[in-house]
């Protein structure tokens, strides 16, 4: 606990922390900001079956430091499950099975707190659990369940509006599926940076023409050097002024213009110099594909503008605040608020040093106007000023996740992904083997979800399950044959199959609690028999066919 | 029913493939992020003895993902905490744990061939190709892996069946040159170059050999970058003092121990490296005393490895020799004239005096294995040719590749291909290439297509004339087969939705697969015994099994 007493102490011109070094790695991926996030995450596991996914599932989330954990699992230690689980040994035999994986796996970081139920040879109450252990950021349940534990689960997850990851792993087989309550948006997505870059030469502000203007006032009698180290999109700025006076006013935009510019720039790039053009100009060229369009709103931004709010509670959320904000501001201004970066580029430091600022200053100034638009709308006056920030400078990429409703006619999509599996097969046959499409993992999920409460079901009993829900399965051979090896593996995990699983839910899981990157959107189905993984929502399989 | 601990296992393996995994003995190489997770995963899945090789000792910012190791482990070895660790959660499993370097040669070919399946969990391209070949020599199937930020990547190796590891160019480590010379030496070469590129020119050269130090704009080197220069302005000052009586001696000091010195201070250097240990020039004088009295043998005795103290007795007498050349050159030309230089040539015996004495000087510090003066002269000379003598002269010409475009690889990664022409101006020993090396040369074009050739580099005793680069039979012509013709095969491995919704943190494109081909899959392993093509000093030769077509032969099963 010393590196959290040090940790208080201010920052004052200090190395990295004991605990900024041990989660260095991680720090790079999802900032202080994200390691806050999981740190006062509270996770349950409600487990069951032979139990490895899950544990392994929470192995992944207390190394990098998830606040706290609650294992809910009423077995006791049988021989079978120290062949499978890492967080059992010798000495746990005949133990609860909750409380020695809690204890292995805070071993694994001093800096998380895990508890476990039920104490003292009580019967497992999972309602007890839910009220007596604070609220939950996210709730994980492993397969087979019983459908009154379920039903609480559901409850819960749905009054406190908590994400809810079901996964279920069996023999070679394994899928997980996330269950969000209304739409889930991200706004730290982690674009690549080079499309972030956003120079505006199209729509320049007035500081940034009065800037260009002067750098190239009498720009034929620039002394060589001065010349060769004008910025890129100074010179940009200048010759789509000059474009401009010769066609009516417009910018170039179609490919064959674009090509005529740059003929345009590179006759003003000097050629009388040792290395027969200049660099600066060279990249003026390389930018213009990229710099030179009309902005388009990504779809995912697109689809936060036309969001319809499901609820007052959403209306009143900070996001949809921002995001209603930010389209105004887009409307009016016909581009989105600038994120203020500069790229690197061939300049005199001092110039360079300049121009950051403007674009600093700029996207400071759209900012504060998007905030001034925040302040005057409901709810508005509490919305912190560096979420708009975050905001405004991630405004391209922003992303929406779970936003269809579910539940689709199962029937509809096992015909689809029939007739994909049978245009794969034909496609085999037809380039004797040369080519070949993936089959759908659909099935997989089908008879796993079969087996939901009953682990050690047989063949026939998976298959009558599944043609209660979508009959013309009956006729499918390979249908029939998932659902042996599902048979086969009576409940039985593999390690390797969970810890594989397992590594895959956290995953997802830090990106839920962090809000960064883009979670899985919803289901992940694994076949470990081709090695391969499929993610995607069940109900959009329909979508998915190639 | 009762069941035991492998219930699970022979459930869902069978039991004859539960047997055989209980009877497999596996190799996994590197017990880092992946290892942990592996090593857990076979103890687990029941393999019946598991080796595990780490060089490294566990670090602080280890402990968020590398979860067999705690605080109390700190600075300890990988593998044997590795061991100790799962060993705990079956007992049925024998570990054998080696705090070594996989590419000691306690891990031969005999060794490799014990183990059913290797496993590789390792963070660097050396060792990764080097247990690459190890296994295809061996003929043991090689699982691959490797990870970054959000990606990763899994591959199968199996002889004769898939691409191996070095199919695939990879991108070529950017920090190489600068670091590994004048900070982190590894191998006698280093040393080598260091006194032959920086040393003697910086004292009796045009100085500015900048052609050796790659500035590269690198920023993790910058810090270091700059270091380096400084160090080479105060070396530049001691040239003043050349010919007089302290000058061994402020040499010496400056170079093996303040330089030194100051490496010691950059603490994160050494973490996972033997930290270089300083001499003193009077101490080391001392010890010499009785050396110092058989001079003439010594310096004669070229294949002799010399000790510490000979190596001083040459440094010193080597030095006097060539002040005194120094002094007569400025007397003759003037002290700023460009002829008032001296460079190195392998026939120039003070030169190579100079260059083998300060090199094995150098790989004492650094606990480099010394070299003979014979050996310094070949590998010092091969570093004449370059990577453009390789490409232009050898592969274009000699070879026949012409126009096409082809990618030239070697241990390090991508030297050459038509887009990658920062390095042809280098010499092959700047890149990494020397005595044994292998190269790849992948012929990229679409259309008849040549296989992979492996070249092997050799030094030649040959006279240095002429070309530097030459095949063992320059004057036959050679022919290289073409690849066999066969549809690309398009395979899905996964989410046809991702790829489709281009998340972009979950597609997998891996960042060393530079440039993945899509016949990859198809290439032909050419084997190296059979191939051996020699750089020398003049001379890069071809010699194949059959002298008769002069040339390549491929091992197709």
């Amino acid at each position: 606990m010393a590196e959290i007493v040090l940790d208080q102490t201010p920052p004052v011109l200090r190395g990295p922390t004991e605990k900024e070094k041990k989660y260095d790695r991680q720090l790079r991926l999802w900032a202080a900001s994200g390691q806050a996030a999981l740190e006062s995450a509270n996770i349950l596991l409600v487990n069951s079956g032979a139990g490895t996914v899950g544990v392994e599932t929470l192995k992944n989330l207390v190394l990098p430091g998830i606040g706290k954990f609650v294992i809910a699992d009423d077995t006791v230690v049988k021989k079978a499950d120290l062949g499978v689980n890492f967080f059992l040994d010798e000495s746990c035999l005949g133990r609860p099975r909750s409380e020695c994986c809690t204890r292995l796996l805070l071993e694994l970081n001093p800096e998380v707190q895990g508890d476990w139920y039920p104490k003292n040879e009580e019967k497992l109450d999972l309602h007890h659990v839910l009220d007596s252990s604070g609220s939950f950021t996210l709730i994980m349940y492993t397969n087979p369940t019983l459908p009154d534990d379920l039903a609480t689960i559901e409850a819960y997850a749905s009054q406190h509006q908590t994400p809810v990851v079901c996964i279920h792993s069996a023999g070679f087989y394994s899928y997980f599926r996330f269950s969000l309550h209304g739409t889930f948006p991200i706004v730290d997505t982690h674009p690549e940076v080079e499309k972030t870059t956003d120079l505006r030469l199209l729509q320049p502000w007035p500081e940034l023409s009065e800037f260009a203007k002067r750098m190239v006032e009498g720009i034929d009698t620039l002394e060589d050097h001065e010349h060769g180290h004008l910025p890129y999109l100074v010179i940009l700025l200048h010759f789509l002024d000059q474009w401009r006076q010769s066609h009516d006013g417009k910018n170039p935009t179609t490919p064959k213009e674009k090509k005529e510019f740059g003929k345009l720039v590179l006759g003003g790039s000097r050629t009388n110099n040792p290395e027969g053009g200049e660099e600066n100009f060279q990249e003026a060229i390389n930018a213009i594909n990229k710099n030179i369009k009309v902005p388009e709103l990504e779809p995912g931004l697109e689809e936060v503008f036309n969001h319809q709010d499901s609820s007052e509670a959403e209306r009143q959320s900070s996001f949809w605040i921002i995001a209603r904000a930010i389209h105004l501001f887009y409307q009016e201004h016909g581009c989105l608020p600038l994120p203020g970066s500069l790229p690197d580029m061939k300049a005199q430091s001092s110039v360079y040093v300049k121009l950051q600022g403007l674009y600093k200053a700029k996207a400071r100034k759209d900012a504060q106007e998007v905030l001034e638009t925040v302040r005057e709308s409901a709810g508005g006056e509490h919305v912190n000023p560096t979420e708009v920030d975050l905001f405004c400078k991630n405004a391209r990429f922003v992303k929406l996740i779970n936003t269809s409703p579910k539940g689709l006619d199962l029937g509809q999509i096992f015909d689809a992904e029939r007739a994909n599996d049978e245009a794969a097969e034909a496609m085999k046959i037809e380039t004797g083997g040369a080519f070949s499409l993936p089959l759908s993992n659909f099935f997989i999920y089908m008879a796993l979800k079969a087996t939901a409460y009953n682990p050690t079901a047989t063949a026939d009993e998976i298959m009558s399950t599944i043609t209660q829900l979508v009959p013309q399965a009956a006729g499918y051979e390979r249908m029939g044959q998932i659902a042996q090896e599902v048979a086969r593996a009576g409940g039985g995990e593999l390690h390797n199959i969970s810890a594989l699983t397992g590594g895959m839910v956290a995953q997802e899981v830090i990106k839920i609690i962090t809000k960064q990157y883009i979670p899985i959107d919803d289901t992940c189905i694994f076949d470990g028999i081709s090695s391969r993984c499929q993610a995607t929502r069940p109900e959009f399989f329909l979508r998915i066919r190639v | 029913m009762a069941l035991d601990r492998d219930s699970f296992n022979r459930q869902s393996l069978g039991p004859s493939l539960n047997a055989s995994v209980k009877q497999a003995q596996v190799l996994m190489v590197g017990a880092g992020g992946i290892g942990c997770e592996l090593l857990k995963n076979l103890v687990l899945s029941g393999f019946g003895e598991i080796h595990i090789v780490d060089l490294d000792t566990i670090d602080l910012s280890n402990l968020n993902r590398q979860f067999l190791f705690r605080y109390e482990h700190i600075k300890k070895p990988k593998a044997e905490i590795a061991k100790e660790a799962a060993q705990r959660f079956n007992p049925n499993v024998n570990i054998v744990a080696y705090h070594a370097n996989i590419k000691d040669a306690q891990f031969n070919l005999e060794w490799f061939k014990t183990f059913r399946l290797v496993f590789n969990a390792l963070d660097n391209l050396e060792a990764r190709r080097h247990v690459n070949r190890m296994c295809l020599a061996a003929d043991v199937p090689l699982i691959e892996s490797g990870t970054t930020g959000f990606n990763g990547q899994v591959q199968v190796i199996k002889k004769g069946v898939t691409a191996c590891y070095d199919c695939t160019a990879k991108e070529i480590p950017k920090s190489f040159p600068v670091c590994t010379i004048r900070s982190t030496p590894s191998q006698p070469i280093h040393c080598i170059v260091w006194g032959k590129g920086y040393l003697l020119n910086e004292i009796f050269g045009a100085s500015e050999d900048q052609a050796v130090l790659d500035t590269s704009e690198n920023s993790d080197n910058a810090k270091e970058i700059a270091e380096l220069k400084k160090e080479s302005e105060a070396l530049r000052k001691i040239r003043e003092s050349v010919g007089t009586d302290q000058f061994p001696q402020l040499l010496f000091d400056k170079v093996f121990n303040k330089d030194i010195m100051r490496l010691l201070t950059m603490e994160e250097m050494w973490k996972s490296r033997r930290p270089p240990e300083p001499l003193q020039y009077d101490l080391v004088l001392r010890q010499a005393m009785e050396a110092s009295a058989s001079k003439e043998a010594i310096i004669q005795d070229g294949q002799k490895v010399w000790t510490l103290e000979e190596n001083l007795v040459v440094f010193n007498d080597s030095l006097t020799r060539l002040s005194k050349r120094m002094l007569d050159l400025k007397k003759q030309h003037g002290d700023d004239s460009p002829q008032a230089t001296i460079s190195f040539d392998k026939d120039d015996e003070d030169t190579l005096d100079f260059v083998a004495a300060s090199a094995n000087i150098r790989s004492h510090v650094f606990g480099i294995e010394r070299k003979s003066r014979f050996d310094i002269k070949q590998m010092a000379d091969l570093s004449r040719a370059t990577l453009n003598d390789l490409v232009e002269d050898f592969v274009k010409l000699q070879l026949g590749f012409g126009e096409r475009d082809f990618a030239v690889n070697s241990d390090a990664g991508l030297l050459y291909d038509p887009d990658e022409t920062d390095n042809l101006g280098k010499l092959l020993s700047e890149l990494g290439i020397n005595q044994n090396s292998f190269v790849t040369i992948v012929d990229e074009e679409e259309e008849d297509t040549f296989i992979n050739v492996v070249l092997n580099i050799q030094s030649s005793s040959a006279e240095s004339t002429g070309k530097p680069i030459k095949g063992l039979e320059p004057d036959k012509a050679l022919e290289i087969p073409r690849k066999p013709k066969k549809e690309p095969i398009v395979e899905f491995n996964g989410d046809r939705s991702l790829t489709r919704q281009r998340e972009p943190d979950l597609e997998t494109p891996p960042n060393d697969l530079k440039r993945p081909r899509e016949d990859d899959s198809d290439m032909l392993v050419v084997r190296k015994k059979k191939t051996k093509i020699a750089t020398d000093d003049g001379v890069v030769v071809i010699e194949g099994d059959d002298p008769s077509n002069g040339v390549i032969t491929i091992d197709d099963d």
